[in-house]
């Protein structure tokens, strides 16, 4: 529909760079184009993110390098060369210095503030006291009577809850990442989408804008439970889209659960739990509505046999919208898989 | 021609179909903006989403004095697509009442609000602003059957 995308000029526009003209043009086509306004929602947020960096002073190394290269610069130069050309040179070799040392300051090794709720948490199996730092590569355990709480950068926090193991993995601003090896987290995460990630020995809670709680037994079982926005599940290259009010229970290195929504009949929750072994007839007359999340998820899990069984149960709960197929649906066209899902999702 | 035949019949579709509202939780509006409302809402028969307009207000009764709040109804990411936000008081029983135009279509919506969020089942919707009337017809039937 939209031949000509704004997004190359959309950073441009943000900053208010663009000629009246070109901006002009660019708002009108976000008016019309979802997806590059959606582009633009989070450039706008990656930049208000930029203002709130703290600045950095420059390393006194930075100087001596300066003053060794300006000496050899003063030797080479004849006096023909015009000041404003050093001028430049020494301009840009600042800012390169500033660039690359302000990358390996904040982009490798930023510290998230982690404070004691209750008990004596540690961090690296040193007691954490009120509150202290915590860095990629580090652990936070928590024993039966401990608790504490992780400011993850910018863009939310974590609830440690007791008897917790858990690793900070990444904290750039692009890829905030944890490891959950046993216990229970809660995130409330206010970010764009993909900025948040939990790694679990079942698969990986990518945060597409939520609050959840994530735990993990010994056993590496895996239960999600979101509580506002949606999370994605990911595990063995599979995905399963979890909104606000339902679970997921995952199974160590299988494929993602099958989520279902904590008011679903618990004959329907049952036969999930035992899923594969003929429950598929409870889980389809047990099914409402909202059970469609379920469903959906489903058709792409079930055998290919079974696949028309699902896809007919759904449509007599809730109308095939208009672009959905029968005979692209059971060949799980991916287009038209997610065009049923955006349709649906309204009765979720 | 033949474009302005199918604009005709794109138009006609819509008229059709009439200007309505259909809600759902949240997650229905993709944008993870939306998070924290207390549904969203997509407005359908309009031939131009972009154009539509969306307000209302929330309608509750606390200690047993009607009150009457400003609603905040906010676009998001997708044309046509408004997210409602809890500005009434937690006290009490309410319902939103919306109120939408598309060039001259109206539509009009009830949605009773409990502690566990909207209620779909009881939601209704017009194709006008409702009435004083449906409004405390609601209300009663809030409060007289409880909340979900």
């Amino acid at each position: 529909m939209f031949t000509r995308h704004v997004s190359r000029k959309l950073a441009a526009y943000v900053d208010g760079q663009l000629a009246q003209s070109k901006a002009q043009q660019t708002e009108i086509h976000l008016r019309k184009c979802p997806d590059c306004r959606a582009e633009c929602e989070q450039i706008k947020w990656g930049m208000a993110i930029v203002e709130h960096l703290p600045s950095a002073e420059a390393p006194e190394a930075i100087w001596s390098s300066i003053e060794a290269a300006l000496q050899e610069n003063r030797s080479r130069l004849t006096p023909a060369v015009p000041r404003w050309r050093l001028a430049f040179a020494l301009a840009a070799a600042l800012a390169l210095a500033s660039a690359a040392y302000w990358r390996f300051a904040h982009l490798t090794g930023t510290q998230w503030e982690v404070a004691t709720v209750d008990g004596s948490p540690s961090v690296n199996e040193k007691p954490l006291r009120g509150d202290g730092q915590i860095g990629a590569g580090e652990w936070i355990e928590t024993d039966a009577r401990s608790r504490a709480t992780v400011k993850v950068g910018e863009i939310g926090s974590v609830d440690v809850e007791p008897n917790t193991r858990v690793r900070v993995v990444k904290t750039r601003p692009g890829e905030h990442r944890l490891a959950l090896a046993r216990g229970e987290i809660r995130a409330k995460i206010s970010a764009p989408p993909k900025l948040f990630f939990v790694d679990t020995p079942a698969g990986t809670a990518v945060d597409m804008g939520c609050e959840y709680t994530l735990s993990t037994g010994d056993d590496g079982f895996c239960i999600l439970h979101v509580s506002k926005g949606w999370v994605s599940f990911q595990s063995n290259g599979l995905e399963s889209l979890v909104p606000a009010g339902a679970s997921c229970r995952t199974r160590p290195k299988a494929s993602p659960g099958i989520p279902y929504f904590d008011d679903a009949r618990e004959s329907m929750k049952r036969a999930l739990e035992d899923f594969g072994s003929g429950s598929l007839t409870t889980i389809l007359s047990e099914s409402r509505v909202r059970d469609t999340l379920t469903l959906w998820h489903l058709l792409s899990r079930v055998e290919a046999g079974d696949r028309a069984r699902v896809f007919d149960r759904i449509a007599a709960l809730t109308p095939v919208p208009a672009g959905v197929s029968r005979e692209k649906a059971l060949n799980l066209d991916t287009e038209t898989l997610n065009r049923w899902k955006e349709e649906l999702a309204w009765t979720w | 021609m033949f474009r302005l035949g199918i604009v005709a019949c794109a138009v006609g579709v819509a008229f059709a179909q009439g200007f309505t509202f259909t809600i759902g939780s949240p997650v229905a509006s993709q944008d993870f903006r939306s998070k924290v409302a207390v549904f969203v809402l997509r407005t359908d028969g309009c031939a131009d989403p972009t154009k539509s307009e969306v307000g209302g207000t929330a309608e509750g009764i606390m200690n047993g004095t009607r009150k009457s709040v400003a609603l905040r109804v906010a676009a998001t990411s997708k044309p046509g697509v408004y997210a409602v936000y809890q500005t009434w008081p937690n006290e009490g029983r309410w319902v939103v009442n919306l109120k939408g135009t598309c060039s001259d279509m109206n539509a009009g919506a009830i949605v009773p609000v409990g502690p566990n969020g909207f209620i779909r089942e009881s939601s209704k919707f017009f194709a006008r602003p409702a009435t004083e009337a449906e409004i405390e017809t609601s209300l009663k039937a809030l409060t007289q059957g409880g909340n979900k």
